[in-house]
């Protein structure tokens, strides 16, 4: 009996001990590790075989070959720099983290803003490490990863002493850009003029000699100079915006797993710090990292199928413009034209809602600018010609005074001063720098009309002193004796119009400068805006000399 | 001490006296140039028949062409790496200026050129002289004109009041400083016109005494 309950004990422990060595058809591990595990070891365990086998994924090929193709930047201080066969920097050493992986080697590919996307649809590089924001635009022609590695953000520096703490400091400021800069739209919207500049590299130094008084770009970018003490010492960061989204990128097609493989490499890196870590190591801003550490450290981003999880990763940057219902037979225009006749002529204006809008605007408020200065011209001519012909002293030494004044300040400075009063006054709009444009414009050709009338005054008076004439037929006589001299300084208040974009003032040369910020088409725009400008004072000019012919007429036997 | 004149810094007499300079120095370069083109076009307008009359037609676009808009244009539409016979041309800020002030230099002194040209066909050698003084007046409207080069951050006196205006902090500084601004333009244009005025009425006796001598010797 005991030896029978000692078998039957044996026996319920030796099942007892093979149930639990038996693998049981538990649950996956959901963690992204055993995920990236997975998938190497299943790629791992197809090869050698594999790599003879047309249209291999790329994860399939790297691992093949043994090597990444890496499409890095060669000048971009603390992200990727090389100097010789040395490379350094914050993308640089997420690549080699990756390589080491992978289990593979990495070889360096330059690439820059133009070539990367094009490199990786020619399978020319593997992977794109390389400050490429992630927009809705590239979505649509690679495949980025996620989660992100990086964000940037575009950043205003300015001199250390400079008071701007928010947007509204900066409505009115000329701000330096880069043309094409996709947050210059933002800043147009905010009421800041744009200085374009071609290159990133010329703003540092157009800040250091004056010539911008406050500069906006990439964060990034800017980091590196803010470690040089002397830079350091003079500017500091103003405002940040437009944050964008740094992305990895693979080509669309034919990189599926490698794909998958460096979404689970990315989320691995932000859980564990890797990130945060290499950037360190850079210099490189760490808030972004700190607080993408914290999002992958979540049990619910923390998994497997995180980097799909919309709570867990960002968004790519809407870059999209709206289109206007033109847009398609404006694009189908320009083709047309170009190739029927070779002339490359881009209408960026008439494409995308913002810009239209930008464009009607400015045609709107430069006419209503010509007709505004053309009025006050005339107006003011008017009362400094009699207050300079006045025989009352006091009132013609005043007028002598501002006349002299106004002849002797440039009308930048005029303009400028009558923005700075009114901005005391007012909040800073567009608006407003119309409303300053037009009395600047007017006060600063009238007074030299108002002189013309006054001299007319004068030599009228003396000649016909004998007649007794009333006032109205003095100064209706003076006004046909100066007829061309008004009609001259009123076509220079038209020809001097636009110069109110200066202040600001929404004019179509200020509203066209602002759509080029953000599209391309320079030659075309500036070459319309000329005409425009051309043609508009080419019609005062004519309605001139009517009105010349008018006040002439009135008094010929004068 | 006065408490603008304590806010402005020392190198501020010094860059804005340079910036002055930069002024004189885009006057110069666009009455140069404007001198060649225009005389050239009084010479066609004055030949008259089709070459006088795309002259006159050349005259007035370049008479009605916005300086400011030029000066953009000219920024935007010429290539960076353009070249003439080979010789790269880059342009700089200040040529940019000097250039879009050009149409403006080039109608005036054409309009005076057609006016000397038809003075010296009637035998009035010192009438056409009179040139001479509207080309000067031309001058100092260039340099007024020139302050348009702060827009595109050209260092010239307007562009370094302007930059240091924004480090002073009331408007009364400001309004102070753009005084400064218009003195220093102001006497040189002004003392400009007044020496222009007097050789211009000297100039006028000279012509009115040399009539009055012809006519003396015909009778």
């Amino acid at each position: 009996m005991i030896a029978l309950a000692r078998l039957l004990a044996g026996i319920l422990a030796i099942a007892a001990c093979v149930l639990l060595a038996s693998p049981l058809p538990a649950a996956e591990d959901p963690s992204p590790d055993a995920a990236l595990t997975r998938l190497l070891q299943e790629q791992r365990t197809a090869l050698p075989g594999a790599c003879a086998q047309p249209r291999l994924d790329r994860l399939t090929s790297i691992l093949c070959s043994g090597k990444i193709r890496i499409g890095v930047r060669d000048y971009y201080p603390l992200f990727g720099t090389r100097t010789g066969e040395t490379r350094e920097g914050y993308e640089i050493d997420v690549a080699r983290a990756i390589a080491a992986k992978l289990g593979v080697d990495v070889v360096f590919e330059r690439v820059n803003a133009a070539s990367r996307i094009p490199m990786l649809a020619d399978d020319r590089i593997d992977l794109a490490i390389a400050t490429m924001g992630h927009n809705t635009q590239r979505d649509r022609e690679v495949r980025f990863i996620r989660p992100h590695y990086y964000q940037s953000e575009t950043t205003l520096v300015g001199a250390r002493d400079l008071a701007v703490a928010d947007w509204k400091d900066v409505a009115g400021r000329t701000i330096c850009v880069t043309v094409g800069n996709g947050s210059n739209a933002e800043l147009v919207s905010r009421g800041a003029r744009l200085m374009l500049f071609d290159e990133a590299v010329m703003l540092p130094d157009r800040l250091r000699d004056q010539t911008c008084t406050l500069a906006a770009q990439d964060d990034s970018f800017f980091a590196f100079y803010f470690t040089e003490p002397g830079f350091a010492d003079r500017f500091s960061q103003k405002l940040g915006f437009a944050q964008v989204p740094w992305g990895m990128a693979v080509a669309r097609t034919g990189s599926e797993r490698l794909g998958r493989a460096l979404d689970l490499i990315s989320q691995i890196f932000h859980r564990d710090g890797v990130f945060l870590d290499t950037a360190r190591a850079n210099r490189v801003g760490t808030g972004f990292l700190e607080r993408q550490r914290a999002v992958w450290h979540q049990p619910e981003c923390n998994t497997a199928a995180g980097s799909t999880n919309p709570a867990c990763v960002l968004p790519a940057l809407s870059a999209a413009l709206q289109p206007t219902g033109l847009a398609d037979s404006v694009t189908a225009f320009e083709d047309w034209l170009a190739s029927s006749t070779g002339i490359d002529l881009l209408l960026p204006m008439l494409k995308t809602v913002p810009a239209w809008s930008l464009f009607w605007s400015g045609v709107v408020n430069s006419l209503v600018l010509v007709i505004g200065t053309l009025a006050a011209t005339l107006v003011l001519a008017l009362v400094l010609g009699t207050a300079l012909s006045s025989r009352f002293s006091l009132l013609r030494w005043g007028a002598r005074g501002l006349t002299i004044t106004l002849q002797s300040s440039p009308i930048v400075l005029t303009l400028v001063i009558a923005a700075a009063i009114l901005h005391a006054m007012f909040t800073y709009s567009s608006s407003v720098a119309l409303v300053a444009a037009i009395p600047a414009l007017g006060l600063s050709n009238g007074a030299n009309a108002g002189q013309a009338i006054s001299e007319a005054i004068v030599t009228v008076r003396a000649e016909r002193a004998a007649l007794h004439m009333d006032r109205i037929e003095l100064f209706s006589r003076a006004l046909g004796r100066s007829a061309t001299q008004i009609v001259a300084f009123l076509i220079n208040a038209a020809k001097g119009t636009p110069i109110a974009s200066f202040i600001g003032a929404p004019e179509l040369l200020s509203a066209l400068t602002d759509i080029t910020s953000f599209s391309s088409g320079r030659v075309t725009t500036y070459s319309l805006l000329l005409i425009f400008y051309t043609a508009v004072v080419m019609v005062v000019v004519w309605a001139c000399g009517k009105f010349r012919s008018f006040l002439e007429r009135s008094h010929v036997p004068a | 001490m006065n408490p603008l004149l304590d806010r402005l810094s020392s190198e501020f007499l010094p860059r804005f006296l340079s910036g002055l300079a930069v002024n004189f120095e885009i006057a110069g370069i666009a009455i140069a140039l404007g001198l060649v083109c225009g005389i050239l076009l009084a010479m066609a307008r004055v030949y008259g028949g089709a070459v006088g009359a795309a002259a006159a037609t050349m005259i007035a676009l370049m008479r009605a062409a916005p300086t400011f808009v030029v000066m953009f244009f000219l920024l935007n539409v010429i290539p960076r790496n353009a070249s003439l016979f080979g010789v790269p041309l880059v342009l700089s800020g200040v040529m940019a200026v000097a250039l879009s002030l050009l149409p403006y230099a080039a109608a005036y002194i054409a309009d005076a050129g057609v006016e000397a040209l038809q003075q010296l066909r009637r035998g009035s050698p010192l009438g056409s002289l009179l040139f001479l003084p509207n080309v000067t007046r031309a001058f100092f409207v260039l340099v007024m004109s020139s302050s348009a080069g702060a827009a595109i951050g050209v260092p010239e006196g307007i562009a370094i009041i302007l930059r240091q205006a924004e480090q002073l902090p009331s408007l009364g500084d400001k309004l102070a400083l753009f005084a400064v601004g218009i003195v220093f333009f102001g006497i040189p244009l002004q003392a400009g016109f007044a020496v222009m005025s007097l050789f211009q009425r000297r100039l006028s006796r000279a012509v009115m005494r040399n009539r009055e001598a012809a006519s003396l010797q015909r009778s």
